[in-house]
């Protein structure tokens, strides 16, 4: 078959048509998240020549081989492992924050030193009624103080467990989803444009999973993905066009455990895995802050009971409750607090027995084991914050990286705008070279 | 920042972004120290600082507990030595009426004047042994919260305080005495016998006052009470003594202080000069990137195009 000059200049004007078109998608898309830039494969259309035929010319023009996305499966893999590290790290960070700020903000610890400062003060004359309303008043702003670090830690934990269950319904969400992609995807052509807005949806949907927990992605040659939650060792969440369904259980102390499908899977990555850590450090500072309530409790009244009241008698409990929420100051009457020995004489100026509620408060510490606990946290988050930044400057990178890769660069795409422009132009100047050549035999006759 | 050639349009914007954000953020944490003063915003800024400047809270809230305290004993014990020297007075004038007592140029009725004078002192004594301090308390009374002395029946006074004053704390574990009892200086030994002054005053009183002996009784009696002076005065070098040692804590606690609140400026404070030049520094940078983003986006082919 010998060659026709117009259907050449035909396809040819098709395909710089088609390198237009995808050019202008580029540009359009530039800005888009998850869009990957498109390239237009050309490919030549000619034949050998059938038997006997061999030295024939058989030229058909140009067609489009496919169009190709520029990514990078080893970059978008970083992407999503170092983003899985950041969400870990911000959810983590955001939580320990709040915690410290509940901690903090509640002035226990100011409240404490007040509480003792004022048993000092009374030292200076135990039977004065003012110094004693001064003791039972900063008592009860201590109280008071556990009571609020108590309710803002709970409220600090309900936070994050709200945000790990929003969570986890979007993990189940993505991960449908990305099934029903799957499913679309094993049935779209090669190179269609249905297949790479697939797979463009494929990726962005895969990201958006390792936002929420580390994930591990194997890809089939369809383009389909399997995914497991947990890391490439995990538990499958997606196979094929089923999606198993991921679920979350609160323990009684606040923390968290994920199971897929049932079983347990243990993330290092994702919001979700900082929620839990949050959530795991949430628990032991509760138990700390309570344990300090409650042995101020039991220090204190342990110490009232071996001395006598303003009245003569012995004393009595002054606060209540075994943990920070619970803790209440038991008695408000100022004549209450023991300062005498036992048996003195009613109304005695012996300030023995407070040297002893002193003394058992003093070894008890309390403001030292606040400062502890405060240190506990802040330190924590000190050194989560310094993690943080650097996960944040490698996701940085790696995004960036990706980006370059597989974004759209705008120059180059002017480029390519006059290059096609250019072949359009051409093939048109084919065109009239034929049709002139057509004309030019039509003279003849 | 890493620099990665042959960008695409989004990443150029993302990396100009993401150094742009870093500076500003830089820039406001700056100026949130300059104006808060306080180099740290919250704990984890600095934990270990951050408990420092707690230990350091503590300690200057203690401290000024320690101050009250040493303010109060410190008036408890010039009361106590106000107190003393009008002790020391009225012993004076008891000897003064007891020389004129045991002289045998005056009468018995004029010895029962005197007796009568000396009944009005010992009165005063007892009044001033029950003198109450700032608190209302008994100055005398050592923790007891009652008057320290009561007259009895017979008219004989009697102790109803503690054995020891009570101690204030002036911190550090450091204690002062807050005053002295009345046993302490009331009671004390002359020729080889325990005497109490409130007795001997009153034994005077009633020796002048029964008419026969008064002149022998008053010469006994001058010896005793010169005794009970010394023993007046020595109170009064023991009180001296505390608040000078009052003072020398006070001294420390207040050097201490001084020591405290540099290191709070150190550990916490916010230099100023430093976060000026170290804001200038980070403006003049995000400055120049705003310059070269500015730029570098306006660098378009398309606008080359024609």
């Amino acid at each position: 078959m010998a060659s026709d000059l117009l259907s050449i200049a035909r396809s040819g004007a098709q395909a710089a048509r088609i390198g237009l078109d995808v050019t202008a998608q580029n540009i359009a898309n530039a800005s888009s998240e998850g869009y990957i830039r498109r390239s237009a494969k050309m490919q030549e259309v000619a034949s050998t020549g059938g038997a006997y035929r061999i030295g024939d010319l058989s030229l058909s023009g140009v067609r489009l081989d496919s169009i190709t996305r520029n990514a990078d499966a080893f970059r978008q893999a970083e992407v999503r492992r170092t983003g899985s590290d950041v969400a870990r790290g911000t959810a983590e960070a955001a939580g320990l924050s709040n915690i410290e700020s509940a901690i903090e903000q509640s002035g226990v610890y100011d409240a404490i030193v007040g509480f003792e400062s004022s048993l000092q003060q009374l030292t200076q004359d135990p039977v004065d009624t003012s110094l004693r309303a001064s003791v039972i008043e900063k008592a009860r702003t201590m109280v008071g103080t556990f009571q609020i670090a108590a309710q803002e830690m709970n409220a600090a934990g309900e936070g994050l467990q709200f945000l790990a269950s929003d969570g986890v319904t979007q993990v189940n969400r993505i991960a449908s989803e990305l099934a029903r992609t799957n499913t679309r995807l094993s049935r779209a052509s090669d190179a269609s444009s249905d297949k790479t807005a697939l797979l463009d949806q494929r990726d962005k949907l895969l990201q958006q999973l390792s936002e929420f927990g580390n994930i591990g992605a194997t890809f089939a040659v369809d383009g389909t993905v399997a995914v497991k939650l947990g890391g490439t060792t995990g538990l499958d969440l997606v196979t094929g066009g089923t999606a198993v369904a991921v679920g979350m259980t609160t323990a009684a102390n606040g923390t968290l455990s994920f199971d897929v499908g049932g079983s347990a899977v243990t993330l290092s990555g994702g919001s979700l895995a900082g929620q839990q850590l949050a959530l795991g450090k949430l628990a032991q500072l509760k138990v700390d802050v309570d344990g300090l309530a409650e042995d101020i409790v039991d220090v204190f009244n342990a110490a009232q009971l071996t001395g006598d009241d303003l009245d003569g008698n012995p004393g009595a409990n002054i606060f209540s409750g075994t943990t920070a929420a619970t803790m209440t100051l038991a008695v408000s009457d100022v004549r209450k607090l023991a300062t005498a020995p036992l048996n003195d004489a009613i109304g005695s100026r012996d300030a023995s027995n407070l040297t002893a509620i002193r003394n058992a408060i003093s070894t008890l510490n309390p403001a030292d084991g606040m400062d502890q606990i405060l240190f506990d946290v802040s330190g924590t988050l000190a050194g989560r914050n310094v993690t943080l930044g650097a996960l944040q400057t490698i996701a940085g990178t790696a995004q960036v990286a990706l980006s370059a890769q597989s974004g759209v660069d705008l120059d180059a795409e002017a480029v390519n705008l006059i290059r096609y422009q250019q072949a359009f132009q051409a093939s048109g100047k084919v065109m009239q070279v034929a049709s002139t050549i057509f004309d030019t035999l039509l003279g003849i006759g | 920042m890493s620099t990665i050639y042959g960008t695409s349009t989004s990443a150029f914007y993302e990396r100009s972004l993401m150094d742009l954000t870093a500076l500003r953020k830089q820039a406001e944490e700056t100026q949130a120290e300059m104006s808060s003063g306080q180099r740290l915003q919250r704990s984890s800024d600095d934990p270990v600082a951050a408990s420092r400047l707690r230990q350091l809270a503590r300690a200057q809230t203690v401290d000024q507990i320690d101050g009250a305290a040493a303010d109060r004993a410190t008036s408890d014990l010039t009361l106590t030595d106000g107190a003393l020297t009008q002790f020391a007075n009225f012993v004076t004038r008891l000897q003064e009426l007891a020389t004129q007592a045991a002289s045998s140029t005056i009468s018995d009725s004029q010895r029962k004047g005197i007796g009568q004078e000396v009944t009005q002192i010992r009165e005063n004594l007892v009044a001033l042994a029950n003198t109450r301090d700032g608190a209302g308390r008994a100055l005398f009374g050592g923790e007891g919260s009652g008057a320290a002395y009561s007259l009895n029946g017979a008219g004989v006074a009697q102790y109803d305080g503690t054995l020891l004053p009570g101690t204030v704390s002036l911190g550090d574990g450091q204690t002062v005495a807050r005053g002295v009892t009345g046993p302490e200086f009331l009671e004390f030994t002359s020729g080889g016998l325990p005497r109490d002054l409130l007795a001997v005053a009153k034994d005077l009183a009633d020796a002048l006052q029964s008419g026969t002996g008064g002149a022998s009784a008053a010469n006994a009696a001058l010896n005793v009470l010169k005794d009970g002076l010394e023993s007046i005065t020595t109170a009064q070098t023991v009180v001296g003594s505390r608040l000078n040692w009052i003072d020398l804590n006070t001294e420390r606690r207040i050097s201490l202080s001084e020591l405290r609140t540099s290191e709070q400026a150190e550990v916490g404070g916010n230099d100023l000069t430093e976060s000026i030049a170290r804001l200038q520094n980070t403006m003049l940078v995000l400055e120049a990137s705003q310059a070269s983003f500015s730029k570098l986006a306006n660098l378009s082919l398309f606008d080359q195009i024609r």
